[in-house]
């Protein structure tokens, strides 16, 4: 019962991760349909900005996680004027975003990645934070482990109830339904957009802040996220927040039990393979009627 | 036969015996270095055999060159390796026939990341296969030819994928091809069985990624699957395509070309910068040259023959 | 009476739990001039989609000459003959319009014969509709009106028995809709096909077919000669009653 738990809390505390990087990500595809691969780089670059501000400067992690969301947002804004804009602007088709913004994507990714390795070089940074250990049910957990988890559920959560809530939450929805349908409502795109893009940033930026917490942090650490994103997404259905919270938790387990009754290689055949029979079979989604 | 394909099929013989004499004129160095830009010259070209006309964005070319590899990896003991490399690029093209079938009525991000998803599925079940039932996470290849061998090896296929995306341009099957990219329901309605089409083209194109992974893998003497299943072979094969301009021949070619002088004398010496100027480079094309560096030469000739040809306009 | 070249056995369309066509049955022969109208949303362009190949029916059979190709592909529809333009022309825009109207050549045109010597190529197809001056042109740098002629011609590429024609005249003016029913008349007459013919602009239409069909929230609710159907009180009702006010 205890190892059960250890697992099932142990993938839970992941795929809160996975779900606050793939909203980012659904985001930012499900209204503008930029498919943004160097999504996982800015997670990494949260992290790495965590990191420094806590090895450098005293600050606590914690008390970083607005400031990692408020930076991320920014440069979001900078990013998407600088790229993307002129991408939604110039392309004649939905298909031709897709695939310019793809590769847009793979340079803001070389870009980022390398600037860090320049910055910071390329050996593995951690810190360590609240790692005594709390009981639970006679299972034990790092107390930043469940910080983390509760952190990234509490994100997922706000985001899905400003989604719902609010009137920039709705117009978001709206658009990602109906684009045409929206603009004829009256809603500015011009700066819609660029908000969405630095909050989906901003949300990538929170996931990097508080995997730092937790793990060991390296350059190369984004990649896997963003395909770990593209997952979730897959799973939970385009443009649907609650299918992120709901896929990336599903994942979490799923990884969590696959690893520890196989290998860690049958873990990502595990992921992979679920990736493209749900692509295959149900590329709206899971949850999606 | 059209003047151009007469010009491409000139070209490609006098390239061909140019190059072929290399490995007796240039010094070892000089001769990695040509395989090296072969190798690109090839997958660029096949890829863009399909994606250029019909704007798909395939990230399976990593797929199908590591497919290849792997077949050498386990056949060249017992097999000799000019039966080794067609037999990789047959079972590259199987996979491609059999996914294509399944996944190519998805477009757009879709199927881009299906096909990435795509390799590393088969990277890990290998890995996974490996290690379960021989133990082994990575192979020693023996009995591996000369170099010489293997450079003219790599040489003909990339030859014969400039010939063959000639050939297929020129023909029914390329216009089909162009049509579905252009509009594919409309294709349909006028004949074209777009299903088989598609599943065909990325077929070939798979045939010539996988023997130039077949034939190249004798490089490394030591081969597991993160090696030959590197994602970054695909995404380099798309980029040297798309900055060249994937709707042309000559584009992916002379980008191959460029991109792998620039990668080798720059990346060992400033691997972050370069990567960091690479990336940045990218950028730029696609917002301001999304047709690639061809959009250039296109330009210029456009401004040259306007008066005779007023009307022609660009596709996207 | 000869084969019907097109034939559509009780054919329905459901998305979801809407019924879009419910139990359509409409029989064309060779050489017939058929017009299809109904008021928006009275399932036209669905049942066009199906005729083609396009769209495959929840119920129902449909035959081309003879054959039975519920449920096949577009393509095999246009192997056996049937060719379709769209609402809004779908043209080869990088083409130029010679290519475009080679792609039906090319493809489902390639092994049919065609008596009439305007189908020998893409050139003499171009001038029976008097688009050969801009053969070299880039399909889409053409205007609208030509371009919704330019995809009469790529059906035509396709040597086709029957044509499907998809609102040909929708934005067009006055004039030009009056060249256009021409030109329907004597795709009939002079090069023998049958033709099927869905519009809005309905004055037009009458005046031009010997046989019109009307459908009403996916129903047939009349077929017939012209003159009768105006007269029908349901079609009346349903559509021409509120098309009258502003045609």
């Amino acid at each position: 019962m205890g190892l059960l738990l250890e697992l099932a809390a142990g993938g839970l505390i992941a795929g809160g991760i996975y779900a606050v990087v793939a909203m980012g990500l659904n985001l930012q595809y499900g209204l503008m349909r930029i498919m943004n691969i160097s999504h996982g780089e800015f997670l990494m670059l949260g992290a790495y900005l965590t990191w420094f501000a806590h090895t450098t400067f005293q600050v606590n992690p914690l008390l970083f996680l607005p400031a990692a969301a408020g930076l991320l947002f920014l440069l979001g804004l900078a990013v998407y004027g600088l790229c993307f804009r002129r991408i939604v602007r110039t392309a004649p088709s939905l298909e031709v975003i897709e695939a310019r913004s793809l590769l847009v994507g793979f340079g803001l990714m070389f870009l980022v990645q390398n600037a860090v390795y320049l910055a910071w070089g390329a050996d593995l940074q951690g810190y360590s934070f609240l790692t005594q250990p709390v009981e639970i049910a006679g299972a034990r957990f790092g107390a930043n482990r469940l910080l983390v988890f509760g952190f990234a559920v509490g994100a997922s959560l706000a985001l899905l109830a400003l989604l719902r809530w609010t009137l920039v939450g709705k117009a978001v929805r709206a658009m990602m339904q109906s684009p045409t349908g929206a603009q004829l409502v009256g809603i500015d795109t011009g700066v819609l957009h660029p908000v969405v893009f630095g909050a989906g940033l901003a949300l990538a930026g929170v996931a990097g802040a508080l995997l730092s917490m937790v793990y060991v942090i390296s350059p190369s650490m984004g990649e896997p996220y963003t395909v770990t994103a593209l997952i979730v997404i897959t799973l939970g259905g385009l443009g649907s927040a609650a299918g992120c919270l709901v896929g990336g938790l599903l994942l979490g387990l799923v990884e969590a039990f696959g690893m520890h009754y196989a290998n860690p290689s049958f873990k990502m055949l595990l992921s992979y393979g679920v990736l493209i029979a749900v692509l295959i079979a149900r590329p709206q989604g899971l949850f999606k009627r | 036969m059209s003047d151009w394909l007469r010009q491409v099929l000139i070209a490609a013989a006098l390239a061909g015996a140019a190059l072929a004499t290399a490995p007796w004129v240039l010094g070892e160095f000089e001769v990695s270095l040509a395989l090296t830009i072969l190798m690109y010259v090839g997958l660029a070209v096949s890829w863009a055999l399909f994606c250029g006309p019909t704007l798909y964005l395939s990230l399976a070319t990593s797929a199908f060159f590591g497919i290849g590899a792997y077949v050498t990896a386990w056949g060249l003991g017992t097999l000799p390796y000019a039966v080794v490399v067609p037999l990789g690029g047959l079972a590259a093209a199987a996979f491609a026939a059999l996914v294509g079938a399944a996944v190519l009525h998805l477009r757009g991000a879709y199927f881009a990341v299906i096909t990435f998803g795509l390799g590393e599925l088969v990277r890990h079940a290998i890995a996974y296969f490996e290690k379960s039932y021989f133990m082994t996470v990575g192979r020693v290849l023996t009995d591996t030819p000369e170099k010489t061998t293997v450079y003219l090896t790599v040489l003909a296929i990339a030859l014969a994928a400039v010939i063959a995306y000639a050939l297929v341009r020129e023909s029914r099957f390329g216009l089909a091809l162009g049509g579905i990219g252009a509009d594919e329901q409309r294709a349909q309605t006028l004949g074209v069985n777009t299903r088989a089409v598609k599943v065909a083209g990325f077929t070939l194109s798979a045939l010539f990624a996988g023997m130039l992974g077949a034939a190249i893998a004798v490089r490394w003497i030591y081969l597991d699957p993160p090696t030959v299943f590197n994602p970054f072979i695909g995404f380099q094969t798309v980029l040297i395509a798309m900055l060249g301009g994937a709707h042309t021949l000559l584009g992916p070619i002379v980008s191959a070309v460029v991109f792998s002088l620039f990668t080798e004398f720059l990346r060992l010496r400033f691997p972050y910068a370069y990567l960091l100027v690479l990336g940045t480079l990218l950028i730029i094309v696609v917002l301001y040259l999304p047709r690639g560096f061809a959009q250039l030469w296109e330009g210029w000739r456009a401004r040259r023959d306007r008066p005779a040809r007023a009307a022609e306009s660009p596709r996207a | 009476m000869p084969e019907a070249v097109l034939r559509a056995e009780w054919v329905s369309v459901s998305f979801g739990g809407l019924r879009a066509v419910d139990g359509v049955a409409l029989e064309v022969g060779p050489r017939e001039l058929v017009g299809v109208i109904g008021p928006n949303g009275a399932g036209k362009t669905t049942f066009f989609h199906t005729l083609s190949g396009v769209l495959a029916p929840t119920a129902g059979r449909i035959w081309v000459a003879g054959a039975d190709l519920t449920g096949r592909p577009a393509h095999v529809f246009a192997m056996h003959g049937v060719a379709r333009t769209f609402q809004t022309p779908r043209v080869f825009r990088g083409m130029s319009a010679e290519d475009n109207v080679r792609f039906g050549l090319a493809f489902a045109g390639r092994r049919r014969r065609h008596p009439h010597d305007a189908f020998d190529d893409a050139r003499s197809i171009l001038g029976f509709l008097g688009l050969r001056s801009e053969a070299a042109v880039a399909a889409g740098a053409l205007p609208p009106a030509r371009q919704r002629l330019l995809e009469i011609g790529m059906a035509l590429g396709a040597r086709p028995q029957v044509l499907l024609l998809d609102e040909v005249a929708a934005g067009l003016t006055e004039s030009e809709v009056q060249a256009t029913a021409k030109l329907i008349a004597r795709v009939r007459s002079e090069l023998g096909l049958a033709v099927i013919w869905i519009e809005h602009a309905v004055r037009a239409l009458l005046d031009c077919v010997e046989r019109v069909v009307v459908l009403h929230q996916g129903r047939k609710i009349a077929d017939g000669v012209p003159r009768a159907v105006a007269r029908d009180p349901a079609v009346v009702e349903a559509y021409l009653g509120i098309e009258g006010e502003h045609t």
